[in-house]
Parts: C-alpha cells; sequence; structure tokens
C-alpha cells in the first residue's frame, strides 16, 4: 500500500527555488532512499512532509488522505516522524527525558517516570547497549546525541518515518545498529524515507530510491528490478559523468619540509606525535573514530595554550600555544563542526569570508570595504558558491555551501598549512568534487600544504600523498603512496 | 537492568561536588557561621523566629524568580508586583468587617494569577524579551499601586495578623498561644511554597519548564507549547509573590506601592547564588531558597560587624558580586576538569 504520495510539489524560499517540481511514493514497509546535492531540495521536501514547511503548491497524500500540516505536531499525532540533522534535544534533560520529551505518560496526576525510563531504556539499548540513560545530553558525543534523537523519533511509534542524513556523525557499529533497527521497522510495516551522502549507505539499506536534482527528481531505482549501478546514481545527482582527473602526484611537485613536529604531548590526548609535512603533500590523518584526530587538528593550529612540542615552518621555530600564532604562520584550520567553530552563523555570507582578512592585514584604519566586496565575488565564483546574495546570513545556505564558505574565507591570505577537520563531512557527491578540486589546485600549483583528516576512508585514499595512522593519541603507522589501500588502513587503525 | 552503571559512593560524591549547588551549599554554611559569631544571641528561639520573619519575603520571592528564569524569562516587576498586591489587599478589607479580609485573600489571588498571564503572555505570545517586557509591566503595577494607595496606609481586619505571628488568634484557641512560641507563620508560607513546588515539579508543566527554558526551539519541536509553557511558570512565580504579600501585610497591616522595589533584583542575585543559571533551564528551586539565605545572612553580617551604614550597601554588592564570580568560577573549573578528561 502507499503509505505517501507526493505529487508536484514546489516551494520558495524567498526568492530562491527550493523545489520545482518533486514527486515521491513510499511504500509500506519499504526503505526509501532519497539522494542529491545539498541544495537539491531534498531536505526540503522532507520538511515540507514532517509539517514544517508548508508547500506553495502540490499535493500530499498520507494514508489515502490529502494533507496539509500546519505544524510538525499535527504530522506527529498522525504518525510522521522525522529526525533532523540540527538535534531537537534539549541538553540540560537527561536521555530517558529526551526520549519521551512531548509524549510523557501520567501515573494519576503526575509523571510516569518509571515507565519513562523503561520505553526509553528499550528502544535505546537496541542501538547504543551500554548508553547511561540518566546522562544528561550535553554530556554525550555527537554521534549519541544522533542516536537519542532517533530513539526520540521511533519510541512515537510512527508509521512514515523519515531519517535525514542520520549516520553523518555515527561510527559504522553504530549505522550498523541503526541499519537493523530500520530493518525490523521495515518488516513491521514502517515506510522509511532515508538519507545519506554515503552511497555505500543508501545501496545498503534502501529498497528504492528517487534522485533529485535542482528542486525535482531526476531519476529513481527500484532494487528489486534494477542492479545497483553506482555511476548511475552518480549521474543522476551531478548532472555529468564523475571525472578522474590528472592531476599531478606528489613526486612531481612536493618540495622541502614545510612543516615540522617533534614530541607534540597534549596531557593524555596527544602523545609524542612527530612527522614531517613537504610543500605541496597532502597528508592524511586516520584511524578509528576518536582517536585524537580532532584534538591534533586543533593543536596543530594552536587551539591549546598547555601544549608542548617543537613545531617549526620553514625552519623557523614557533610556539602553537595560540591561534593566533598559528595563523599569522600561515597555518589555517578548517574546524569540523562548521557551525559551531567555523562560522558567525547570524552573520552574512560577506562578513564571514572577510573576517580573517580584516583581523589579521591591520592595513588601513577604515575598512575597504569595495575592494574587499570584489575580493569576495571572485573567491565566490571560484568556489562556485551558490549563493543568492552575498549579504544573505550564511545560516540559510545548505551545509556544503557554508563549508565554502569557512574554506573561502582563508583564501587570498599566504596560506601555508592548511588543517581539514572533516571538511567534506555532510556534503553531496558535487559540491564535495569542487572543494577537493579547489584544494589540490592551490596543493599542487601553489605549493600549499595540506593536513587533512576525514572521516570517509575513500576520501583519503583518494586524496591523500601519505596518511598517518592515529590510535588512542599517537602516531601508529604511517602509509606511503602504494601503500594507501582500504585494506592496509583498516589493518592499521586496528593494530591487526 | 541492561545499561545501568554503577555508581560507587566517591563518584557519587564527586559529580555532585561539581554542581553549582554544592558550592552555594558550603558559602551558605560560611556565612551561618559568621553571623552565628557575630550575633550573639543567634541560636536563641526568639532570634530564629525574628530572622525567619525578616528573611521570608526575600526566600519567597526568589523561589517565584527561580522558577520564571528556569523557563528561560526573568521578572523585573516581581518588587513591583508584590507592593500592588499588598494595595489591593489593603484597599478591600474594611477593619470592621472580618469576612473582607476572605475576600480580599480571593480577589488579590486572582489578580496575581492575572499578573502573572499577563507577564506571560507578553514573553510568550507577543514575542517580547523577557527583561523588556517584565520592565514594562513593573511600571503598570506601580501605576496601579500608586492609584490605589498614593501613600502607604489603607485597612487590614485584625485577624490577618495570623500571617505574621499565630499570636493574634490567641483568644480563638490556645492552642495559636502556643505555637507563636515556636513557629513563625512565615515558615509555613515558605513551605506552602516548597510544596507548590514540589507537586509541579512532578508533573508534566515542571518537566516543560526546564525544557522550554533548555532549548525553547526543540521543545517546540517535541510538540510543547511553549508559549503556555512561559505563562504558566509566571503564574507560579505570582502565586509566590502572593504568600509574600500576605505574609507584609500581615506584618504591617498596611500596603504601600513602593515596599517591594527592593526584592526584585535581590531575589535575581539570590536566584544566581542559589546555583540558578540566567540561561534558563537548569537550577533547583530549592537552592534558590539558599542563595536566599546567603544573600540575607550577609545583610545580617555587614550589620552586626559594625560597618558604618553609608558603606552597607557598597559592601553588601561587593559580597554579592563575590559570591556570584566565585560561584560561576566553580561551575567553569568543573566543566574545565570534565572537558580535559573526555577531550
Amino acid at each position: 500500500m502507499n503509505i505517501l504520495e507526493v505529487k508536484n510539489v514546489k516551494k520558495n524560499f524567498g526568492g530562491v527555488v527550493a523545489l520545482s517540481g518533486a514527486s515521491l511514493t513510499c511504500k509500506e514497509g519499504r526503505i526509501t532512499g532519497l539522494l542529491g546535492a545539498n541544495g537539491s531540495g531534498k531536505s526540503t521536501l522532507s520538511k515540507i512532509i514532517a509539517g514544517v514547511y508548508t508547500p506553495d503548491s502540490g499535493e500530499i497524500t498520507y494514508l489515502g488522505k490529502k494533507i496539509h500540516y500546519r505544524n510538525p505536531h499535527e504530522a506527529k499525532q498522525q504518525g510522521i516522524g522525522m529526525v533532523y540533522q540540527n538535534l531537537s534535544l534539549v541538553p540540560e534533560l537527561t536521555v530517558w527525558q529526551n526520549i519521551v520529551l512531548g509524549d510523557e505518560k501520567n501515573a494519576g496526576y503526575f509523571l510516569d517516570d518509571k515507565n519513562a525510563r523503561e520505553r526509553a531504556a528499550d528502544i535505546i539499548h537496541k542501538l547504543l547497549p551500554n548508553i547511561d540513560i540518566e546522562k544528561k545530553v550535553f554530556e554525550l558525543t555527537p554521534g549519541e546525541m544522533q542516536v537519542v534523537e532517533i530513539a526520540k523519533a521511533v519510541s512515537r511509534k510512527p508509521k512514515l518515518l523519515i531519517l535525514d542524513e542520520p549516520t553523518a556523525a555515527l561510527e559504522k557499529a553504530q549505522v550498523i545498529s541503526l541499519f537493523n533497527m530500520m530493518k525490523e521497522l521495515a518488516s513491521s510495516g514502517v515506510a522509511i524515507i532515508f538519507t545519506s551522502h554515503r552511497l555505500w549507505e543508501v545501496i545498503e539499506i534502501c529498497h528504492d530510491l528517487t534522485i533529485f536534482r535542482n528542486g525535482q527528481n531526476v531519476g529513481s531505482m527500484d532494487f528489486d528490478k534494477d542492479e545497483k549501478d553506482v555511476k548511475k546514481i552518480i549521474f543522476y545527482i551531478t548532472g555529468s559523468q564523475s571525472e578522474t582527473g590528472i592531476a599531478k602526484t606528489c613526486a612531481e611537485t612536493c618540495g622541502e619540509t614545510r612543516l615540522s613536529i617533534r614530541n607534540l604531548n597534549l596531557g593524555t590526548t596527544l602523545k609524542n606525535i612527530s612527522f614531517d609535512l613537504k610543500k605541496g603533500e597532502i597528508l592524511g590523518v586516520g584511524g578509528l573514530a576518536g582517536q585524537g584526530q580532532q584534538e591534533l587538528m586543533l593543536a596543530l593550529a594552536g587551539n591549546f595554550a598547555k601544549i608542548s612540542c617543537d613545531a617549526k615552518i620553514d625552519g623557523k621555530p614557533i610556539k602553537l600555544t595560540r591561534p593566533s600564532n598559528a595563523i599569522r604562520n600561515g597555518i589555517v584550520l578548517v574546524p569540523g563542526d562548521r557551525e559551531t567553530e567555523g562560522l558567525f552563523s547570524k552573520h552574512s555570507v560577506f562578513t564571514n569570508l572577510i573576517f580573517p582578512k580584516i583581523g589579521i592585514e591591520k592595513k588601513s584604519f577604515i575598512v575597504p570595504h569595495a575592494k574587499l566586496r570584489k575580493e569576495c565575488e571572485q573567491i565566490a565564483n571560484i568556489l562556485a558558491l551558490k549563493a543568492a546574495s552575498l549579504d544573505m546570513p550564511v545560516s540559510t545556505l545548505s551545509g556544503g555551501n557554508q563549508q565554502k564558505v569557512v574554506i573561502g574565507k582563508w583564501l587570498g591570505l599566504e596560506t601555508k598549512v592548511l588543517l581539514l577537520s572533516d571538511p567534506a563531512k555532510g556534503i553531496d557527491i558535487g559540491a564535495k568534487t569542487d572543494l577537493y578540486s579547489y584544494i589540490i589546485d592551490q596543493v599542487r600549483n601553489r605549493g600549499m600544504s595540506v593536513v587533512l583528516y576525514a572521516s570517509d576512508t575513500k576520501e583519503l585514499i583518494e586524496y591523500c600523498d601519505r596518511i598517518l595512522i592515529m590510535y588512542e593519541g599517537s602516531i601508529a603507522a604511517t602509509l606511503d603512496t602504494e601503500e594507501i589501500t582500504e585494506e592496509n588502513i583498516i589493518r592499521a587503525s586496528m593494530r591487526v | 537492568m541492561q545499561g545501568k552503571s554503577m555508581k560507587t559512593g566517591k563518584h557519587i560524591l564527586r559529580d555532585y561536588a561539581s554542581k553549582p549547588e554544592f558550592s552555594s551549599l558550603l558559602i551558605l554554611l560560611v556565612m551561618f557561621v559568621l553571623t552565628a559569631v557575630l550575633q550573639k544571641n543567634f541560636f536563641e528561639i526568639k532570634s530564629i523566629m525574628r530572622n525567619i520573619n525578616a528573611f521570608a519575603p526575600l526566600i519567597l520571592v526568589t523561589m517565584g524568580q527561580a522558577v520564571v528564569i528556569i523557563s528561560g524569562g526573568i521578572d523585573l516587576s516581581s518588587g513591583t508586583a508584590l507592593s500592588l498586591l499588598t494595595c489591593v489587599l489593603t484597599s478591600i478589607m474594611k477593619k470592621n468587617d472580618p469576612i473582607t479580609g476572605l475576600y480580599a485573600i480571593i480577589i488579590t489571588f486572582l489578580i496575581a494569577l492575572l499578573i502573572g498571564f499577563m507577564n506571560g503572555f507578553g514573553i510568550g505570545y507577543l514575542r517580547i524579551p523577557p527583561v523588556i517586557s517584565t520592565f514594562a509591566t513593573s511600571f503598570i503595577w506601580l501605576g496601579i499601586a500608586l492609584f490605589l494607595r498614593p501613600t502607604p496606609g489603607g485597612e487590614s481586619v485584625p485577624w490577618f495578623g495570623v500571617f505574621y505571628n499565630f499570636d493574634t488568634l490567641k483568644d480563638t484557641s490556645a492552642f495559636f498561644s502556643l505555637l507563636s512560641g515556636f513557629l513563625p507563620p512565615a515558615l509555613l508560607l515558605v513551605v506552602i511554597g516548597c510544596i507548590l513546588w514540589y507537586v509541579i515539579s512532578k508533573t508534566r508543566t515542571g518537566r516543560y519548564i526546564y525544557a522550554v527554558g533548555g532549548n525553547s526551539e526543540s521543545a517546540y519541536e517535541s510538540g510543547i507549547n511553549t508559549a503556555r509553557t512561559q505563562i504558566v511558570a509566571f503564574m507560579i512565580n505570582s502565586i509566590f509573590i502572593f504568600l509574600a504579600a500576605l505574609f507584609f501585610v500581615g506584618q504591617t497591616g498596611s500596603g504601600d506601592a513602593r515596599m517591594g522595589d527592593p526584592l526584585t533584583l535581590k531575589s535575581i542575585a539570590a536566584a544566581v547564588v542559589g546555583g540558578i543559571a540566567l540561561s534558563g533551564g537548569r537550577g533547583n528551586v530549592y537552592f534558590a531558597l539558599v542563595g536566599a539565605l546567603i544573600l540575607s545572612l550577609v545583610n545580617k553580617i555587614i550589620f552586626f560587624a559594625n560597618i558604618p551604614y553609608a558603606y552597607q550597601t557598597l559592601v553588601g554588592g561587593a559580597i554579592v558580586i563575590v559570591a556570584i564570580a566565585g560561584s560561576q568560577a566553580y561551575i567553569s573549573y568543573s566543566t574545565k576538569i570534565k572537558e580535559i578528561k573526555i577531550g
């Protein structure tokens, strides 16, 4: 039976067309994958179905009836549950309190906390067997918070469950638990809409796919009938064949040592890390999640005052104790959590892009607006930044475009070492390719050096000249050029 | 039950010690000791009763303020609302007509709820920031209060004194005479307040007050009516203020349009000292009581330490700043320890 039918839905935001005619069908007990670039409309469509936005035109039929929700509560009451990318948890409340938030049951006049705890534990222990439900949410890791969010949606026993990028913050083991839960829900009749930028995930768990581009669906596949053709999927998403560019290799372009790190120590988090980074080299940082990779990136950018380390850039010794030291020496960080660390979300794109320039290059007393404006427009062009205008608040941009702003603001400054902390997380294939081709151009042709931490192993394999595998805060192994294969990385990460 | 971790005694103590409530208890202990040292008859019954009477109003107003702050708001109109309620009480009561006392209580209670509703409405539905909204309403309450009582005065029925001293009813029963020897009604008012909050905290509304204060968007997305929750928080606050008004009129028999003014900012400071986070969503209302006690004892200490009158306000303010700064520093210190351990 068709649980959901979406016909030709259109949605505008101000002057920007988010959906120009989207259609979708979801059947009972089937997992439908939504694929498409950031800004292609799939998130918007999900939110319209969940009642967060109202469509400008088009028809949505749910359980056989036409629906027109005015707010998310109405959708929820009808059995539509959605798990967002931006969490809807209250940090000060505990895990179990968050899971039952808004759906508490009473024993007499008072809250039935015992029942609530049991309900919460039942669901969340399927995904995270060891989590303490009495912990407050702000004490959890982002991955655990995402799981609480999922548990919350599932606990309402929805008939249609929409999962918007639920795996972005999760580790492989948690993803597998999530997939098991999804299979269980599907077999009990729940229809599921699943979005992810990791193609392998979508291919593995979904029964069928619908692909969006520029606000409408451009293709669909039913895995009961069609075969899982990755190239075809990428073609639909980007509208072009995936390019295998011919990039110069490090052997041709790498120069002398740019950054030399000896005996980097930070409490118990980072132990005795030493490595050299050549000019024009892309050095990867890999290993299992949570082995200190993000902390290493922050440390190299000068965020820890208590760090002890012998660092030299182009032969000159520097102290990595303050971010301003690092930046003045051309070491620049693109942080992992762009929303909290990389952007002033309420400010415009323009302000965000020029901020480092004004902060670091103290030239004139009065800010040269016209000149900066021109530079910004150039940068926006280089990065194929899609923004209706440079004056829009940066929070209105899609994730991929936001990330471009985070990187864009460092362009035009003499960047010697670019530290990338999972820059392509949650970004679609099109934007990812743009991003990396720009970075690689800077590296091979201008001699910029890059340290790249990516949670997606495939990114490391594709772009890095050398990879440092981290384990419990120190470097367990180094893989060089030919040694870089998925098998070797996994072996080294698990210390096999 | 799967997943429940076993906490050793040491772990529980360490967890508790890092909470801001713990530091406020420490400060309270210090204040108690200092006061006991400076005030010779601190432990005498009469003296304790007098202290309770002096502290009760601030305790009540602070507890109400705490509820509002936890819900994500703040009430700058507490003091004038309190004054207004005393003026209403003494305008309805007629000295010679005992039943007017009952009418006064009922009507004033309803007006208190109305005050809370209006404050909450401005914030929840009109979306005016709490600081501005309650700042504005404070003038409305003041205006009405001055209209009712341009100068302090008004009438009060004789039995109203029961809210201040059980002695008032000694003619009705010897039981009251007995009580008046050791139990100040003010204490009962505080207990009533505590029971009120206890009941609320065990209901959905109590949980939602924390949710809305903690993250109002998340609360909204979870289906909680944030505006209604904020209104209820303000109405609870009004009930606490109402209890304080009963006490004041019981004590003085008159209404005064300006008598509540000093309590507004003090209640906010007391709440913060008691570990309530101004950002909302965090804190324990019973510890607001602790905060109010600390502030009240500070005043006592200044008085008994014979600090010249001209400097009393200055010193009192300085101590409050130190107490709050100390409490905040304690919070960020213990948070840093947690962060370093995790990261």
